[in-house]
Order: structure tokens, then sequence, then C-alpha cells
């Protein structure tokens, strides 16, 4: 199937010194391909040559050269049967005839079978819950209904609560957005003006009641926006969840399915957690169980920590680090007032009469400026600055952007950020996360 | 009243002439007033009580039946002209019309109440159809309901007493509320046209004439601005205490309001449009039920074995000019995750016991045809459980506060004050005027007395509202109309007992809270 034209010289190949491989796909086959991982790797560039195919929903243009960057894991899939070129030398590289590409699709169908029976009869659009463990492909899933939807003409919006690998934001965060058209190829969804709220540490389970609450504001604007925009209402939405399934994590997602009020959940490559939620959530949504992808790979705690950090760095220097110049300036600590949401837990003979433990979760902890601030990534606020009449709405608030501390200097005072936009900064309350990034590149 | 004995003819009394002796005897004579004393409450019967009683009113008789001596050079002469309910004077008036009096048409003027003060301080002598009036025949004829009343009259004659200088309060006179936002000087015009008090209006609550055609510009003017809220106003007859600032905001409320309302409207149309559909929505989201037969999801852990084989989908449906054939999912049935997870014996046992458990078991749960009737459900049993008192959440006086939710002990304080605390000025500017409660007289300290004008009297010092003891307390909507009225000046409320009178003044406050939060 895959036909080697090594080594030849000729206008097919014109970047020198690269390896290039044709393969011909027949119909309903996928090409799946990695990039090899690390700072030496070098790209990969992707052409196809005839016929269609896709990337994770999105179409691939004919003759136009496609670059994947290390760490990359690819699979091109065509319906009709396609040939591409393959410029470079993936580290590992085969086609696939053993997809499930048909049943997703076939899920897409009964989406969009939904969405058409919201328009006809003004209703909200079907709300879709994607589920599973961590590495079943639960992001790429919602990827490819996602662009399915937009390239039938609907306004679907992405709900991303998985806060160790972000596809919208940094890392950390939870948010929302609304999909306009279909992922690009090399990048994904373009990311304009998403709502993202702070969550400050990559997994759900060092708070999980502000997870939950995060989720309800989330659903709560979500479904305001659905009442005044009638095609996000009938694009409804696709959420992807985290991989922790188990006890609290579990909780998370009926929580979130009651929120978000979804009619469709899908778990990939699990039944046991398919049996649990056919048992724990009413009888009108519709738990569906899918198989996961051959190609999906499992990522190593690594290669998570690279693609979070990559995604940090996406933030400020855009992708590949080519777009974006970001500033960097002194904050000076009585500016800017810092919080850390979640007090630590204490006795509850320690507590006021009548107060709970989990209350201090959602409680706002000032935080000192100090050296152990540094590499710290830090969410600026859009809560209007003010005093203690404003401190109340910080959690439920969204977030403007992010800057990370670079350099701390106790003696003056003042803090140097790494920041995207120039000084000042437009709101002065700031949120610690666990995240650090060190701008090493 | 003291000569009524001897007004037989006014020849008699205009020749009535004194000896030496006899004048003398008047003048040399104590005009010290008798001390009232504390006031007795109750009769206790005592005789000790009722000689103190007789004999202080001996003495107030016989200070009354005395004999009044005056120069008749220093006694102006003037005549009552019922008609118009003024007294013309007749001869040159003293040193009181630095304070008192107007002039119409050339002629020196007095106020019925200004006349009968004058009268009783011997200042003057009123005559009517030539006959002269004792002073009795002046407070029946002067004191009526389309002048000032009895009571007005005491207040009056009070605070003349003790120096002030009163003059009736001319609502009109008062800057339009807009005016005084916007702080402007008051015209000279109108500080004319105030002294030549043509027909200065009474200060007593007259039914029908004069009070009504000069219902003051202002409220009028206020009237126009809210007559777009008037309904609001109409449903809200008591006081709506709104947490504005002060009355200049309220005006801005007021004035501001019909473009506010035009803007909004405009808005409102998209939102009206908007919250139908939302109706719509959920009107329709109440029978939201997604037929799921119908709508097949390529669903591998369903247990009903369909068919292996998933008809190829609606081309319409899927992007592009997509067709793709059935599908066979019973390979991918074998190959879905069904492995074991590795479990402790306690998280066995805790598994097994959630197997049992299905919420869809429950038939009032499988009643519930979405999410906002199931949440409902569990509200209720979450309720239940709990062991709230659902009985006292369920009717329609709820408690103020659920225990169960902590809030700062400001909010809570916030939340519980049902009586919210109100400023004199707020809202005052939307009430609707009441004929119950009006300002009388304007007030200007004794001390200006030597450079007043009456062309140009200024600010008052205070605003006084005359009520009896008998009446009713003015209440809070009263209080703001008139503060509002009277604008910076305060409103001073005299309460007339019979013979005595007390001043009471209503003024802002803020309650202390002793809450950090």
């Amino acid at each position: 199937m895959a036909t080697e034209v090594a080594e030849k010289p000729s206008e097919d190949a014109p970047v020198p010194g690269k390896v290039s491989n044709r393969f011909d796909l027949e119909k309903e086959t996928e090409l799946r391909f990695e990039v090899e991982s690390g700072e030496a790797a070098e790209q990969l560039e992707l052409e196809l040559l005839s016929g269609m195919a896709e990337v994770f929903g999105s179409e691939l243009n004919r003759n136009k050269k496609y670059t994947f960057g290390p760490g990359s894991k690819i699979a091109v899939f065509t319906w009709q049967g396609c040939s591409v070129n393959l410029y470079g030398k993936p580290e590992v590289s085969y086609v696939s005839k053993d997809t499930p590409m048909l049943l997703y699709l076939n899920t897409h169908a009964a989406l969009e079978q939904m969405r058409k029976q919201a328009e006809r009869d003004n209703e909200r659009g079907p709300r879709v819950m994607v589920v599973g463990p961590t590495d079943v492909g639960k992001s790429t899933v919602c990827r490819l209904l996602l662009s399915y939807a937009v390239r039938v003409g609907r306004r679907p919006t992405l709900v991303e609560l998985d806060v160790g690998q972000s596809g919208v934001s940094v890392p950390g965060t939870v948010s929302a957005l609304c999909i306009e058209r279909p992922a690009d190829v090399e990048e994904g969804f373009s990311v304009q003006a998403p709502l993202v709220y702070h969550f400050g540490s990559t997994t759900p389970g060092t708070n999980i009641k502000l997870y939950n609450k995060l989720t309800s504001c989330l659903a709560e604007v979500f479904s305001q926006r659905c009442e005044v925009n009638r095609k996000a209402s009938v694009g409804g939405c696709i959420i992807n969840t985290c991989g922790w399934v188990k006890g609290s994590g579990y909780q998370a997602l009926v929580h979130c399915a009651s929120a978000f009020e979804v009619d469709v959940v899908l778990v990939l490559d699990h039944e046991r957690l398919y049996n649990e939620l056919k048992r724990d959530l009413p009888h009108f949504v519709r738990v569906v169980l899918l198989p996961k992808s051959g190609g999906v790979v499992e990522r190593s705690k690594e290669c998570r920590r690279d693609t979070r950090d990559e995604k940090i760095r996406e933030y400020f220097y855009g992708f590949r680090g080519l777009s974006f110049y970001p500033f960097s300036y002194e904050v000076r600590f009585s500016d800017v007032r810092i919080y850390k949401i979640g007090a630590p837990s204490i006795p509850d003979s320690c507590l006021p009469l009548g107060m709970s433990q989990d209350d201090t979760q959602l409680k706002l902890v000032p935080v000192t400026p100090g050296r152990d601030l540094t590499y710290h990534v830090l969410s600026v606020s859009s809560a209007e600055d003010g005093e203690e009449g404003a401190r109340k709405g910080i959690v439920e608030s969204p977030v403007c952007g992010f800057i990370v501390v670079t350099n701390v200097d106790t003696q003056t005072q003042v803090m140097k950020v790494l920041s995207p936009a120039p000084r000042p900064l437009p709101r002065h309350t700031l949120l610690i996360m666990d995240i650090r990034f060190m701008d090493m590149k | 009243m003291a000569d009524q004995n001897k007004k037989d003819t006014p020849e008699k009394f205009c020749c009535e002439m004194l000896s030496p002796s006899e004048l003398f005897a008047a003048r040399a004579r104590s005009h010290k007033i008798p001390v009232k004393g504390q006031k007795d409450f109750f009769p206790n019967d005592s005789d000790e009580q009722r000689e103190r009683l007789e004999q202080s009113l001996n003495e107030h008789w016989s200070l009354i039946s005395e004999e009044r001596v005056e120069r008749l050079g220093s006694i102006v002469k003037a005549s009552w002209i019922p008609s118009e309910q003024i007294v013309e004077l007749q001869s040159p008036a003293g040193k009181f019309w630095q304070t008192m009096g107007f002039s119409d048409n050339g002629k020196q003027c007095l106020l019925p109440e200004e006349a009968l003060y004058l009268m009783e301080c011997g200042n003057l002598q009123v005559f009517y159809q030539d006959l002269p009036l004792s002073i009795q025949d002046g407070y029946e004829r002067f004191l009526s309901s389309n002048t000032v009343s009895l009571q007005q009259y005491q207040v009056f004659g009070h605070l003349k007493r003790l120096g002030y200088v009163v003059h009736r309060f001319d609502p009109s006179s008062e800057p339009a509320s807009y005016a005084r936002q916007l702080n402007l000087p008051q015209s000279h015009d109108r500080a004319g046209r105030q002294v030549k008090r043509k027909r200065s209006t009474s200060p007593t609550p007259a039914p029908t004439s004069s009070q009504t055609d000069t219902q003051d510009a202002s409220e009028r003017m206020e009237e126009d601005q809210c007559s777009h809220d008037g309904e609001e106003a109409k449903k809200l007859p008591e006081l709506h205490p709104t947490t504005s600032p002060g009355a200049a905001e309220a005006q801005t409320d007021a004035t501001s309001s019909p473009d506010q309302s035009g803007v909004r409207n405009w808005w409102m149309t998209d939102v009206g449009r908007n919250s139908g559909n939302q109706a719509d929505h959920h009107a329709a989201s109440g029978s939201t039920r997604w037929d799921f037969s119908s709508i097949l999801f390529p669903d591998l852990g369903s247990s009903e074995r369909l068919s292996s084989r998933l008809a190829s989908p609606d081309s319409s449906l899927l992007p592009g000019t997509l067709a793709v054939g059935d599908c066979n999912i019973s390979p991918w049935r074998r190959r879905v995750n069904q492995r074991e997870v590795k479990m402790s014996l306690k998280e066995r046992e805790e598994d097994k016991h959630r197997r049992q458990w299905d919420v869809n078991r429950d038939r009032e749960v499988r009643q519930c045809r979405n999410w906002a009737e199931y949440r409902d459900l569990l509200a209720r049993r979450e309720g239940k459980r709990k062991g709230q008192p659902a009985h006292l959440w369920n009717r329609e006086v709820t408690p103020l506060h659920d225990p169960t939710q902590p809030i700062s002990t400001g909010e809570l304080l916030e939340k519980i004050s049902v009586i919210k605390s109100t400023h004199l000025l707020d809202g005052a500017s939307r009430l609707k005027g009441s004929d119950e409660w009006r300002i009388c007289f304007n007030v200007y300290q004794p001390d200006m007395v030597a450079d007043f004008k009456k062309s140009n009297p200024g600010k008052p010092y205070s605003r006084m509202c005359v009520c009896s003891f008998d009446g009713p307390v003015p209440d809070l909507h009263a209080i703001k109309l008139l503060a509002f009225q009277s604008g910076d000046v305060p409103v001073v409320f005299a309460v007339v007992d019979y013979g005595d009178i007390s001043f009471y003044t209503f003024k802002d406050f803020q309650l202390p809270t002793d809450v950090f939060p």
C-alpha cells in the first residue's frame, strides 16, 4: 500500500534532503503517523496529491503542504480514497483499515438529526458530553464532531473541562469557545474570544468544589447565550471532560451532566463507566458507548507536561512561537492583589459555628508576594478592581488574560512579568495557579 | 375683648381722653405677664390645685380685661376689605412696615394675620364700615379658612412675639426642582413679584379657591415629568424609598428616564423578542423528548441487539457530499474495553451495592421528562432528607434567609432588614402632592431684622408647618414631600396644643452598623 519513492530527486520532492513517502489510501482507511518528539526532531510535511482526505474532521487542500511539529500524532482519513505524500521521516507511519470513523460519523448524523429537529421545533440543540478515561481520544472525538457540525453549517460550542490538557486556553482553566469554522489542520480551532475561568491546577481533584462551581458557571453562561442566540442554541455544545472517571471525578461528571442538562453522553471505550452512567443519569439522557480508535496512543507524564508547556508558550508566543511577541515589564506588589482560591483545610473545631469545611474550598486567600512566586502562571481576573465588595465575585469572574512571573525582587517589592499586552495590567486582581512556566526557548 | 363694653360709638372711642392721673396710673401699671408654671395634666381633685388654677385664671382674665392705653399718634388707621381679605392702611405705616405688609397699586396693605397681630400689639386700629373693630372682632373676621386658621395665627403670633420675621410661604417662589438642581440664581423678577404678594397663597389648606391655582410651578413641572411614570406612582401611593442618595439624583432619574425608557424600549423590542423566544423555548424544552428510537446512535453497549449493521446515514446530515455505506458494528462490540477494573474488597463491595441502585428504577424519576423536572424532584427529596422544615418554605411567606447558605454578617443584616432605611429626599420628587400637609410660613431670624428687605428676603431660617396636637402625626410621605418642597431649608412642625406650641423637626441620620465585613 505504501509505495516508497525515497531519495528520488524530482519535482515531486521540492524539499531537498527530505525523504518523501507516497501513500495511496483506499476508501475508509486512514494513514497514521507520529513525528518524533524532542528538540532536535525535524518537522514533517504532508501533501494531498489526489482524492479527498481529512485530518480530524478538517478537509485537506490538494497540493498544499501541511507542517507538523515534533510530537504530533496525526491520522489522515479518507472516505473516498486518496494519495498523499509525506516529506520527512516519521517515527511511525502505517495505514489502518480499522477505524471507528464510520461510527463517529453515524454519531454526528444522529446529532445533526437532533439539531434539525431542534431547528424545526424551536427547541435547543443537543448538548453532548464526551467522557472516558485518559488516552481514548476524547478531545479528538470532540474536534471531529465539532468540525463536522460546522461543516454542515452549525455553530456548536466547545466546552473544555479538561483542566490538564485544555484545547482552548492554557492548562488549569475551564473554558467555552464558539466554533465558527472547522479546525485548522495544523493549529486546531481558532481561539477567538473564548470564555475562560481560572481553576489553577491541572487536576480537578485539587479542588473539586471549585471545579463543580466553574462547571455550573459555564453552564449558566452558555444557557444565557442560547437564550439570545438562536444559532448557538440549535448548535448545542460538545463538552470535553477530563479522564478522571472514578470517585469525585465521576461525581463531577454527573454534576456536569446535570448542570449542562446534557442530552447525550458519549462514553469512549469504558463499558463500566457506561453502565454506571446509565444507572446514575435519568432515563431521558442517552448514554452511548463508542469504541476508541486503534490509533490512539498513550501519552506519558512527560509528554503531557510538554504539551502543557507548549500550550502556555503558544499563548505568549503564538503557534510555533512565531506570531506573537510578548512584553516583559515590572509590576509593583502594591499595585496588585494576588489570591489563591481554596484555603488549606482546618480542623472542624477551629471553624466558626455553622460553617462546614467545604466552604473553605471557594475562599480567596491573599498571597504575599515572595520569591516562591517565580515562574508561576497568574490569571488576570476580569473582576472589577475595588475593595471588599468586589471580592466575592472573583471566583465566578472569567479571566481576561494570563501573565507569568519571571523574576521577583523582594528588595524593591517588584516582580517582572511576561505579558501578552504592554503595561498596564487591565485589572489588578491576580489569581495564582499551581502551574509553572519557564520561558526557556 | 377688653374694650368691648366701650365700643358704643366711634366718636366716644376716639374722643375718649384720659386725665393725667389716669394716664399716669395706666403707665405705672405692671406689664408683667403672669408666669404659667408647670403644666398639670390631670385633675387630682385637690384644693391646692383648684386654687392654683383659679388664681391663674383670674390673673389671665384681669390681664385681658385691662384697658390698653396707647398714644393716639402712634396708632395706624386701616380698613378691612372683606372681599379681598386684606387690610388697607389709611394712614402712613409705622416701623412694622419694614418686615410686614405689601404694596398693591400704590396702596399699603396688610395681610389679616399681620393686621390682627398689630392690633394685639396696639399699633393698629382697623375700621370696618367706619366702625373700629375690637380685637375679638379681628379674631372673628380675619381668621377664616380663606386666610389663616386660628392655630396658624397662634404660631404666627408666637414667632412674631419672639422677634422672628414671619411671611406666608409661597410655593411658587420656590425654584423648580430642576432649577435647584442646576443651581440657577433666583431671577430678580420672581423675587420682585414675590414681594408684591398680590394674592399670596393662603397657608390654610383651602379646599377650593386659592390653593389650586397657585399650585406651584415646580410641582406642576414635576407632574409633567412624572406623567410618564404616573402609573407607577399611582401604583405606589405609599412611600417608595429608593436607595438613591439624593433628590437631585432622583430628579435626574426622573428627567432622564423618558429618553432612557425610549432607549430601553428600543432594546426591549429586541429582548422582548428574545424573551418571547425564550418562553417558547422553555415551553418547548418542557416537552423536549428526543425520540431516540428514530435518532440512531451507534451504541455499542445497548443490550437490545438491534442489528449488527448500522444503516447508512442520510447524506443530507453529513458534511460535504459524503455518501457512506452501512456499518458493521459487531466487531467493535468485541473490541471495546471491558476489562475488569482492579478493585479492593471494600471497593468491590461498594460496587456491588451500587450496581443494585439505579435512578431509573424509581417511578417518579421515570416520570420526569427533562432535567428541570428531574432536578426539581431531587431538590424536593433533598429538602425532605435534610429535615429542612419544608412547611416554612412552601408557603407564600418564607423565611428571609436559609441558614444553610453561609453569607457574611453584613449581607445577612442587609437581607433581614425588611424596613429599608431612607433619606428624607429619597424619591421625594416622584411623590404626588397632598393637600393635607402644607408649609405655612417662612421664618427669618430676628438678628437680620435690621437689614431685612421684603423685596429680597433671602433664604429663610426655617419653614413652618402648622398642625394640631389632636391631629395625626405626619407620615413619611408627608415629611418627604415637605422636605422636597422646602429644599435645603429645614421644615419645622409647629404643633399647637391649645395655648402651647411645640416645635419639632425631622433630620436624616445614619443608623450605626457595627459590622466589619
